[in-house]
């Protein structure tokens, strides 16, 4: 069975070797039968694929240790449900889910757009079987997560238990999602470039891959968060790792583009600012997928590090050489005779807005790999951490904000000092009254990140609530209805602008997560059995502890009434967990969630004797929730933006359909 | 005008030749060899019972002879896969008496330290931390397994973190007898 699996790995290979030689040929000799054969070449390069996912789902479920992967990721006694999950839970399995959603994704574009786009799409279909074969010679060269192994033991290793959580389930395969996500409309800029043929009809085709790869990436970074907030027990989301910084790259300059392919769209500017964005955002994942692989930088993820390194870093070379050989080709195509006509104007929020994405992301790399730049040039060690970030990172996300809120209301091409004057001078007055308000509230001393923050969510709230409060009442009176009718007929008409809207509350609503950060207060407190113990506003009693199972770990808890204002409000229960595979105890931190803050416990160290006490270290987490409201509302935002289809693209697409069928129609009856 | 005139263009290549090339630059180096306030700093005495036989020793008892300091756990994975590799490193300098190997467990019960030596077959020095953790403490330990290299004179001149293997064993045990680099 698993040599089926590696057989139709190698099958696929060549068949993705195919696609990539096949397609340019067919448009040199004219003929077109040889590009719809690597179309066909798609759907056997995915259909392998998934013979060789499906044997190793077997293979895990069935726990056949003779498999390496199978025995080094799962156990006999793990549910089912992580069994599956396993698949994409380690290096090698994530590797051949990647090859999976990438063979799914390069099917669907090799039949989507191949009326819409026809000129490039022979080119196209060549860069993503081209990167599918690297893929797969990677893994079945390095990683192969179908390798047998000589001894077949009795149990496995089980998957780490940190990430036997269901965020954990989700997450890995929502960055991949993201990452591979990004490879379409990678894949459009070089087929346009290879071809010659940069319109800005690659924009608009790849608008909307561009949002679902934010929209995952996005959520697998929230995701990221809350599994590192729930399971790794330090009362955090974010530490600035190399890790989760791998992912947060891609996603700085992945929202830059998906912001400036607006601004080509509208105004045919930026075109090669546009090629750089994606170039530089594919590559990125690929970076992250080397740090994570590499054990080039040091992570607090212990990551397996495997051999493939040099490998991938080969693979990152060739994207980046060839991308940036074939951008400097083709340059002067690529140059837009439009300027911006004036400073005030939406194409230069835009624009800031851009160079602000994108030195936060140049920040970000440069952090994560200055501690080899410094062992490089000066041969020391030195390890870059987390204030670093902040310092630098929170200013601009400040930026960033006001720019949201500026972006809103602002006119293109041309905005004059008193249309300015008329949008911004409530959301000012109005942000700057709350952030008075709120260093009245606020105990003393409070960062000035907190009022940054409620300075600039208030302000993008303001004009956000201002911007669709404005447009509803005006197609209200157009349309003599209701209110809610005017804002449906509203949100109907532009589903991508108040789609983006939406998403920006989004953000606001991170924010405050963040903001509640600020504020959180911390404390090392040890109870007495029976004795109440006050912090934050609420009496914790300590009544000892209990051991109970829980799936396929055992328990150890404190058991710690929460009571405020004399009533019982909840037993909580932070634990340590006990493992039969994994014999060192983790973390299972206790949290009572409302809107206005978190309450999280994490058992530190109990006191073995009779009377007993335990010690907790306990976390007030303000405003937290907030921050997790954020994926629902950026779920919705991006769910409205990709309703929406470009009737332009529409209509094209359908003329030249009609005008390939009937050209076939008669060629085949002639 | 030419792209071989723009400066954006050189800029583009140097930008991505330096990022491939800081990356190749970081298979040569290893990340888990990390620097520690201790290094170059004398070694903290501390005194610990020999598992199995119970003999009191001080870490100062072995002055004159290099001596790898390794922490360690019974409930860690990683030290499972590096017992065997510390153990040959043993096998092998024991005979000459010109290094000494010995292994601290933190956070842990004689009984399963015990255990866990039986199992993987270790017979080079073994020891527990004091229940209060002190010794753990005063090297800074911070996950096992971690390993301090001291030289004869009881210097520490390296620190590992993370599983070893007998060929870095090796190298840095020879480092140990060259003068101070």
């Amino acid at each position: 069975m698993t040599d089926l699996g590696t057989i139709s790995l190698m099958i696929a290979l060549a068949a993705c070797l195919y696609g990539t030689v096949v397609p340019h040929w067919g448009v040199q000799t004219n003929n077109w039968n040889l590009v719809r054969s690597s179309q066909n070449a798609s759907i056997l390069t995915f259909f392998l694929i998934a013979l060789a996912s499906l044997i190793l789902i077997n293979a895990l479920v069935t726990s056949d240790f003779s498999i390496r992967y199978v025995w080094e990721t799962s156990s006999t006694d793990m549910p089912l449900f992580y069994k599956v999950t396993a698949f994409w839970g380690g290096l090698d399995g994530s590797l051949l889910f990647w090859l999976l959603v990438q063979s799914m994704f390069t099917m669907i574009v090799a039949f989507r757009y191949q009326y819409s786009n026809r000129e490039i799409i022979p080119y196209v279909l060549t860069t993503l079987n081209a990167l599918m074969a690297f893929l797969l010679i990677l893994l079945l060269g390095w990683s192969n997560p179908l390798e047998l192994q000589a001894v077949v033991p009795e149990e496995g290793r089980g998957l780490n238990p940190l990430l036997q959580h269901p965020a954990m389930a989700i997450h890995p395969p929502s960055l991949y999602l993201g990452f591979i996500g990004f490879s379409v409309p990678f894949a459009f800029a070089m087929g346009g470039l290879i071809k010659g043929r940069l319109d800005n009809e690659w924009v608009l085709t790849t608008r909307r891959w561009t949002l679902l790869a934010f929209y995952f990436l996005s959520a697998g970074l929230i995701l990221g968060g809350q599994w590192a907030y729930e399971e790794l027990g330090w009362g955090g989301f974010w530490a600035w790792d190399p890790v989760e910084n791998a992912a947060f790259m891609p996603w700085l300059t992945g929202t830059a583009f998906l912001h400036s392919v607006m601004i080509q769209e509208k105004r045919n500017m930026l075109r090669i600012w546009n090629v750089v964005l994606i170039i530089v955002t594919f590559a990125l994942t690929i970076v992250g997928t080397f740090l994570t692989r590499s054990g080039v930088i040091n992570s607090v993820h212990s990551f397996t590090q495997s051999e493939i390194g040099p490998a991938f870093l080969v693979f990152l070379a060739v994207v980046l050489v060839i991308a940036f050989a074939l951008l400097f080709k083709r340059i002067q195509m690529l140059e837009s005779e439009h300027k911006m006509e004036s400073v005030l104007c939406r194409e230069n929020a835009f624009l800031a807005q851009n160079v602000l994405f994108v030195s936060m992301a140049f920040t970000v790399l440069l952090g994560t790999t200055f501690p080899l730049l410094a062992e490089a040039v000066r041969g020391v060690k030195l390890s870059i951490q987390a204030p670093f970030f902040n310092t630098i990172i929170a200013p601009m996300g400040y930026l960033l904000m006001l720019l949201m809120g500026v972006g809103t209301l602002i006119a293109w091409r041309k905005a004059s000092v008193e249309s300015l004057q008329r949008s911004f001078l409530s959301p000012t007055l109005i942000a700057t009254a709350a952030t008075i308000l709120g260093g009245v509230l606020l105990p003393a001393g409070s960062a000035t990140g907190v009022y940054a923050i409620i300075w600039t969510t208030t302000f993008v709230t303001v004009t956000i609530f201002w911007e669709i409060f404005r447009v509803s009442q005006a197609k209200a009176r157009q349309l003599q209805a209701s209110w809610i009718t005017g804002l449906f007929y509203a949100v109907n008409r532009n589903r991508r602008r108040y789609g983006g809207l939406v998403v920006h509350l989004g953000v606001v609503l991170m924010f405050v997560g963040f903001a509640g950060k600020f504020l959180s207060v911390e404390k090392n407190l040890t109870l007495q059995t029976g004795e109440p113990v006050a912090f934050e506003g609420y009496t914790l009693v300590s009544r000892g502890v209990e051991e109970f199972p829980v799936a396929n770990a055992t328990h150890r808890a404190a058991v710690i009434e929460v009571i405020k204002g004399g009533q019982l409000l909840e037993v909580m229960k932070p634990a340590k967990s006990f493992y039969p595979t994994q014999p060192q105890p983790l973390t299972e931190v206790a949290i009572r969630r409302t809107f206005s803050e978190d309450l999280y416990l994490i058992f530190s160290s109990e006191d073995g004797s009779d009377q007993g006490s335990v010690t907790l270290r306990v976390f007030s987490n303000p405003l937290m929730a907030w921050a997790w409201a954020a994926l629902p509302v950026f779920t919705l935002g991006v769910g409205i933006c990709l309703s929406y289809r470009p009737k332009r693209l529409l209509t094209r697409e359908s003329v030249l359909r009609e005008r390939y069928e009937s050209n076939y129609a008669t060629r085949s009856a002639g | 005008m030419s792209v071989w005139t723009s400066w954006k263009f050189w800029a583009a290549w140097a930008l991505i030749g330096g990022l491939i090339g800081l990356f190749a630059f970081g298979f040569t180096t290893d990340p888990k060899k990390v620097p520690s306030p201790l290094i170059g700093r004398a070694a903290k005495d501390f005194e610990f019972q020999a598992l199995g036989s119970g003999e009191a020793h001080r870490l100062s008892d072995f002055r004159g002879t290099p001596v790898v300091l390794n922490f360690w756990a019974s409930w860690c994975v990683e030290c499972r896969t590096e017992a065997g590799e510390l153990e040959a490193f043993h096998r092998k300098h024991s005979p000459q008496r010109d290094a000494v190997v010995l292994g601290i467990a933190i956070q842990d019960t004689v009984s399963q330290a015990t255990a866990f030596a039986e199992r993987f077959g270790k017979t080079y020095l073994l020891g527990l931390d004091d229940p209060g953790g002190q010794i753990a403490l005063d090297y800074g330990i911070y996950g096992v397994p971690e390993t301090f290299f001291i030289d004869a004179e009881g210097v520490i001149r390296a620190k590992q973190i993370g599983g070893v293997s007998l060929d870095l064993l090796e190298t840095r045990w020879s480092s140990l007898n060259s003068p101070e680099s």
